[in-house]
C-alpha cells in the first residue's frame, strides 16, 4: 500500500518539491551533465553522516532579501501608447548568527525601491517621503514580465550587502537559493529550498530519499551555466515523506573538489541546527530559522504596503494635474 | 520663550539623537545636579540624556505615553523623564512625567520558544524596552499629544523639579529620596493647614514601617525649617500603641552608618535624634505611688492619669464606653445623666471626691457607689432619670464595673492631684510621646479620647491655628471604625474636618484604610502607602495608586512608601533614611542629660538657676 504524508509546506508556497505533474518528487529530469563520481564512485554512492569531526564556524551570516510589488501602474505616453509599470519594494539584509555568544543580530539591510517600465519616458516617483527609481525594462514589457525584472535588482543588493557585513575569517555565508552570480564570494553556500530539477538518475535519487536527518549525498558536479559543485542534505524535522526536509547545497565551481567537499562537511554540522519547525513556519524545516527572523524584519522595513501605495496613488494624482 | 527654543533645539539635534544608539552616550553628562532654586522658572532648565523617543505603535495621549527606549539606556520604575513638542504658532508644549511601567520584549519572535532560538544565536531579534509614562506636567497648559518619535530626555536637576512641581512649592519638606536617589519634597501648604491638612498611612503592620515614616516626617518638619518659626514651635502628640519603639525618640541611634549619615546630609537634614522629647506612661498596676509603667526606658518618663475630680468636673465618664453615642444602645441616656450628675455633685476631696456625703478615693469605689446607686429604687431617679427601666440600668452597670479593672490605674484618687500628671502638650516639650502598649483596648480608647478631646478644647479656646500641632496616632481603625459612633470618633472627626484650621494635624495611621472612618481618610490631603495586603490594595480606598504602583504596594521593602499629594497626580515613590534616633532599647545610645530631671518629676530643684539645657516651656516652679 502506498504511504502518504502531508507535505509540511504551506498549499500557498507551493511544495517543497516542484515539478510539473503533482509533488511526488523533483519531476523534470535535468539535462545537465553531472558528474557524480566526484568524491565517491557512483557505484558506492550511500549517505553520508554528518561528520563529527568536521569543523563548525562559530559565526554564519546568511543572506536574503524580501521583495514585495507595491503598486501596478500604467503610462500613459504622448504618442498614445501606454506601457505597464510596477512599483515595487526590495530589501536585502545580513544575519550574522555567532553561535559562540549566542547572538543573532541584523549586521546590514538595505532597501530599494524602483519603478520598473518599459516606457522610455518614465522618470523616479517621489511618493510621499520615499522615492521610486526608475529602472528601465527592455523588451516590450507586459505587466506579467515585471516581477521577474525586479529580481536583477535585488540580487545586487543582496551581494552588496554580503560583501559589505562579512569580517573575514573562518565564517560561513550561507545564500537563500541558487548562488548564480553570486559564486565569487569566498566560502560561500548557496542553499536551495525548492528542487525543480532532478539532477541524479533514478538509482542514485534513491540514496537522496533515503536521507535521513543531517546526512548528505557525496558531493558532485553539474555542467551548467549555473552549475557548479552541489549536494543533497535532509534537515531534521521533515514529514518523513521522500522528498521532505530535502534541500540542494551548492558552492562555486572556481573550488577545488576538496575544498567543496569540506564545505559540504561544514554545511552538514551548520545547517540542520537553523532548521525551523512546521507549526511555526508553514515552509519548515527548509525555511531556515535565521533566514525566517531575516524575513521577517526585512518585510518590517519595507514599510506599511498600504501606506505606500496611497502614497504612490497620491503622487501619480499629483502628476497628472 | 528664549528657554523653551534652546530646550527644542537640543533635542531636535540629529547628532544628538544619533548618539542614543551608543552605549557610551550614557556616560557623558552626569551632570551634577546644580543647587536646586526653589520657585525657579521651568523655561530656564536644561533636560538631561537622551534616553529614548516616543514610540508610536501605542497611542500616545496627553496624560500616559509609551517610550521605546535607546539601546544602551534604561528607565526604571519612577525615573522623571521630559520631552517636547512642537507647535506652530505658539511656543513649544513641554511635557514631563514619571514612569509608571517598563516592559522588554523579542521584536521578531512570533513563539514563546523562539527565546532559545534568539538566545542560541540562531533567530534575529531586537531587545526592546519601552516604558509607559504618566504625566505629571504640561507646560503651558496645552495638552496635547507628545510626537511620536519626539526624543525623551531623562529629568535632572531643575526639569525634574518642575517635572515632580517643587519648584512651585514655597515650602518643601524632604520626605527622603525616590529611586534615582534625589531628594523628594512634600509641599508644606498640604501639611500645615495652609490648604490642606492630615496624614493618611496605610500599610501592613511590621513591614511598612508606618511609624517610622509618620516621626520622621515630624522631624523633618521640625528640622528642615521650611516651616519657619511654625517648624520650631510645633507640637507633636505621639500615641505609642505597640512595644517601646517610640520611647527612645531623643536616644541616638548606634547603628547609624556612614550611608545613612549621608542619605540625611543630602536631605539636608541633621542626622540626630528628636532634641526635645518627653514620655509619658500610665502608672504601674497596683502601684500606689504613681510610677510609670515601662520596662526598657527608665529616665526621663513621667506617669499620666486622672484624678477622680477631673474625671467628674471634664465629664469623662462617655469616654469609658467605645459606643457611648451609639443611639442604638439604650444606655448611652444612662452615661450621659449620671456623667451631668458627677458634674454637678462630685466635690473634690483630698484627691479624691465626695458625692452624696461618701468620700470616694478610687475609680473603683466611684464604679461601686454609681451602680449601687442606680440599683437602689430611691436613689436612681435622680442619678439616671425617671424613665429609665432596669434593663437599661443593668446594661450600664455591667458595662461600667466591666471598666473598673482597666481604668482603675490611670483614674486615681489616691495621689496628689498638684502633681504633674496630666498630658498637655502646650506645656510639654516639643514632642510627647504618650506610651499606651501596656494598657488593655478600653483603656487605650479611653487616654487617646480624652487626650484629644482636651488638646482639641484647648486649641478651640486659643482660637489660633498657631502653634501647630501633629498627632500621631497608630490603628486608626480601632478608633475611627467605619461603622458606628464613639465619643473618640467624633473627637477623631472634629479633628479630621475643622483641625486644618486650628492647626492640629492628625497623622493617622492603619493597616487597612478601607476600614477607617470615610470622612477622616478623605480629609487627609496627603495619603501615604507602604506594603499593602493584596486584598487591601485592590479596595476603591486606594484609587490613587496607579495599577502598576498597586502591584508594586504588595512588594514594597521597609522603608519605602509612596505618597501622594495633592498638587502632583502620580504618587511618589520614597525611600527614607533609617531612624537617627534609636527605635528600641538594644539599639539607644546614652540618653539626653535632659531626662535625667524626669527622676524628680520634672519639678527640677535646678530649674530656677538655669540649669535646664534643653528648651522647655516649664514654668520652673
Amino acid at each position: 500500500m502506498t504511504r502518504m504524508f502531508v507535505d509540511a509546506w504551506d498549499p500557498s508556497y507551493g511544495a517543497s518539491l516542484e515539478g510539473g505533474s503533482g509533488g511526488d518528487g523533483p519531476a523534470s529530469p535535468s539535462s545537465a551533465q553531472v558528474d557524480t563520481d566526484v568524491e565517491v564512485p557512483a557505484a558506492r554512492w550511500a549517505p553520508i553522516d554528518g561528520a563529527r569531526k568536521a569543523r563548525r564556524p562559530d559565526v554564519v551570516f546568511l543572506v536574503d532579501g524580501v521583495r514585495r510589488n507595491d503598486a501596478g501602474l500604467w503610462t500613459a505616453e504622448d504618442d498614445g501608447t501606454t506601457y505597464a509599470g510596477l512599483a515595487a519594494s526590495y530589501a536585502a539584509g545580513v544575519v550574522r548568527c555567532d553561535l559562540g555568544r549566542g547572538v543573532a543580530e541584523l549586521v546590514g539591510a538595505r532597501i530599494g525601491r524602483g519603478l520598473f517600465t518599459a516606457s522610455p519616458t518614465a522618470a523616479d516617483l517621489q511618493a510621499g517621503s520615499v522615492r521610486y527609481e526608475v529602472h528601465r525594462v527592455s523588451g516590450p514589457g507586459e505587466a506579467s514580465m515585471l516581477p521577474a525584472a525586479v529580481q536583477p535588482s535585488l540580487t545586487a543588493l543582496e551581494i552588496d550587502i554580503s560583501d559589505m557585513a562579512r569580517d573575514g575569517g573562518d565564517d560561513l555565508l550561507v545564500v537563500d537559493g541558487p548562488l548564480r552570480s553570486r559564486r565569487q564570494l569566498p566560502r560561500t553556500i548557496g542553499y536551495v529550498k525548492t528542487q525543480q530539477k532532478l539532477y541524479l538518475s533514478a538509482t542514485l535519487n534513491m540514496v537522496v530519499t533515503s536521507l535521513q536527518p543531517g546526512q548528505r549525498t557525496p558531493v558532485f558536479h553539474t555542467g551548467t551555466v549555473w552549475g557548479g559543485w552541489s549536494w543533497y542534505l535532509r534537515l531534521p524535522g521533515g514529514s518523513g515523506a521522500p522528498w521532505s526536509g530535502i534541500v540542494r547545497v551548492e558552492c562555486s565551481p572556481d573550488l577545488t573538489p576538496e575544498q567543496a567537499i569540506e564545505l559540504a562537511e561544514i554545511s552538514g554540522a551548520t545547517l540542520p541546527r537553523f532548521a525551523s519547525s512546521a507549526y511555526k513556519d508553514p515552509r519548515a524545516p527548509q525555511n531556515l530559522v535565521p533566514i525566517a527572523g531575516l524575513e521577517r524584519r526585512l518585510r518590517g522595513m519595507l514599510g506599511d504596503s498600504r501606506v505606500l501605495h496611497r502614497a504612490l496613488t497620491l503622487a501619480t494624482a499629483r502628476s497628472r494635474t | 520663550m528664549d528657554g523653551h527654543q534652546k530646550l527644542w533645539t537640543t533635542s531636535a539635534n540629529p547628532l544628538q539623537v544619533r548618539l542614543l544608539s551608543y552605549p557610551w552616550c550614557n556616560m557623558i553628562g552626569v551632570s551634577d545636579e546644580a543647587e536646586p532654586t526653589r520657585g525657579g522658572k521651568q523655561s530656564a532648565k536644561s533636560p538631561g540624556d537622551p534616553v529614548g523617543r516616543v514610540l508610536g505603535t501605542a497611542d500616545a495621549t496627553p496624560l500616559q505615553f509609551w517610550t521605546a527606549v535607546a539601546d544602551g539606556s534604561y528607565l526604571q520604575l519612577d525615573d522623571v523623564v521630559v520631552t517636547t513638542r512642537q507647535l506652530p504658532d505658539r511656543e513649544p508644549v513641554t511635557i514631563a512625567g514619571v514612569v509608571t511601567q517598563v516592559r522588554a520584549r523579542h521584536e521578531g519572535a512570533q513563539f514563546d520558544s523562539d527565546v532559545f532560538a534568539i538566545a542560541e544565536g540562531t533567530l534575529p531579534a531586537v531587545v526592546q524596552e519601552a516604558a509607559e509614562i504618566t504625566t505629571t506636567r504640561v507646560d503651558p497648559e496645552l495638552y496635547v499629544p507628545p510626537a511620536p518619535g519626539a526624543v525623551v530626555h531623562r529629568a535632572t536637576g531643575e526639569a525634574r523639579d518642575a517635572a515632580l512641581h517643587f519648584d512651585r512649592m514655597e515650602r518643601r519638606i524632604p520626605m527622603g529620596t525616590g529611586r534615582d536617589g534625589v531628594p523628594v519634597f512634600l509641599n508644606a501648604d498640604f501639611l500645615d493647614g495652609t490648604r490642606g491638612a492630615h496624614v493618611s498611612i496605610s500599610g501592613i503592620s511590621g513591614v511598612a514601617t508606618k511609624t517610622s515614616f509618620a516621626t520622621f516626617l515630624l522631624y523633618s518638619v521640625f528640622r528642615s525649617g521650611q516651616l519657619g518659626a511654625d517648624g520650631a514651635n510645633a507640637r507633636a502628640l505621639i500615641f505609642n500603641v505597640k512595644g517601646e519603639d517610640l520611647l527612645f525618640l531623643d536616644h541616638p541611634n548606634t547603628k547609624l552608618d556612614a550611608g545613612t549619615m549621608s542619605a540625611y546630609k543630602l536631605l539636608e537634614l541633621p542626622a540626630t535624634p528628636f532634641s526635645d522629647v518627653r514620655v509619658y506612661a500610665p502608672p504601674r498596676a497596683g502601684d500606689s505611688s504613681g510610677a510609670p509603667d515601662v520596662s526598657s526606658r527608665l529616665t526621663g518618663v513621667d506617669a499620666f492619669y486622672w484624678t477622680l475630680e477631673e474625671f467628674c468636673d471634664k465629664k469623662l465618664l462617655p469616654y469609658v464606653f467605645a459606643d457611648a453615642d451609639d443611639e442604638r444602645q439604650q444606655y448611652t441616656m444612662v452615661v450621659h445623666s449620671v456623667t451631668a450628675h458627677l458634674n454637678r455633685y462630685a466635690v473634690p476631696a483630698e484627691g479624691g471626691i465626695s458625692i452624696d456625703g461618701r468620700r470616694i478615693s478610687s475609680y473603683g469605689d466611684l464604679v461601686d457607689h454609681v451602680v449601687d446607686q442606680l440599683t437602689d429604687d430611691d436613689t436612681r431617679s435622680t442619678w439616671a432619670g425617671s424613665a429609665v427601666n432596669m434593663g437599661t440600668v443593668n446594661a450600664f452597670a455591667r458595662r461600667l464595673i466591666g471598666s473598673k479593672r482597666d481604668l482603675s490605674r490611670l483614674i486615681r484618687g489616691d495621689l496628689a492631684s498638684r502633681r504633674p500628671h496630666q498630658i498637655k502638650t502646650a506645656e510639654s516639650a516639643q514632642v510627647t510621646v504618650v506610651d499606651l502598649h501596656n494598657l488593655p483596648d478600653r483603656a487605650q480608647r479611653f487616654v487617646v479620647g480624652v487626650t484629644l478631646k482636651t488638646e482639641f478644647e484647648e486649641k478651640e479656646k486659643a482660637g489660633t491655628g498657631r502653634p501647630l500641632l501633629f498627632v500621631v496616632l497608630d490603628e486608626l481603625n480601632k478608633y475611627a471604625p467605619r461603622e458606628g459612633t464613639s465619643p473618640i470618633k467624633e473627637v477623631l472627626l472634629d479633628i479630621a474636618e475643622r483641625g486644618r484650621s486650628l492647626g492640629v494635624i492628625l497623622i493617622g495611621a492603619q493597616q487597612t484604610a478601607s476600614e477607617v472612618e470615610r470622612r477622616i481618610v478623605t480629609n487627609s490631603a496627603i495619603r501615604v502607602v507602604g506594603r499593602l495586603d493584596p486584598a487591601e490594595a485592590a479596595r476603591p480606598e486606594y484609587g490613587f495608586l496607579p495599577p502598576a504602583m498597586r502591584q508594586r504596594a504588595l512588594l514594597a521593602r521597609p522603608g519605602t512608601m509612596f505618597v501622594n499629594q495633592p498638587d502632583i497626580p502620580v504618587p511618589l515613590c520614597v525611600e527614607f533614611p533609617f531612624p537617627a534616633w534609636a527605635t528600641r532599647k538594644s539599639e539607644s545610645g546614652p540618653p539626653p542629660s535632659s531626662t535625667m530631671r524626669s527622676i524628680v518629676q520634672g519639678a527640677d530643684p535646678f530649674a530656677v538657676v538655669g540649669g535646664r539645657g534643653a528648651a522647655d516651656d516649664d514654668i520652673p516652679f
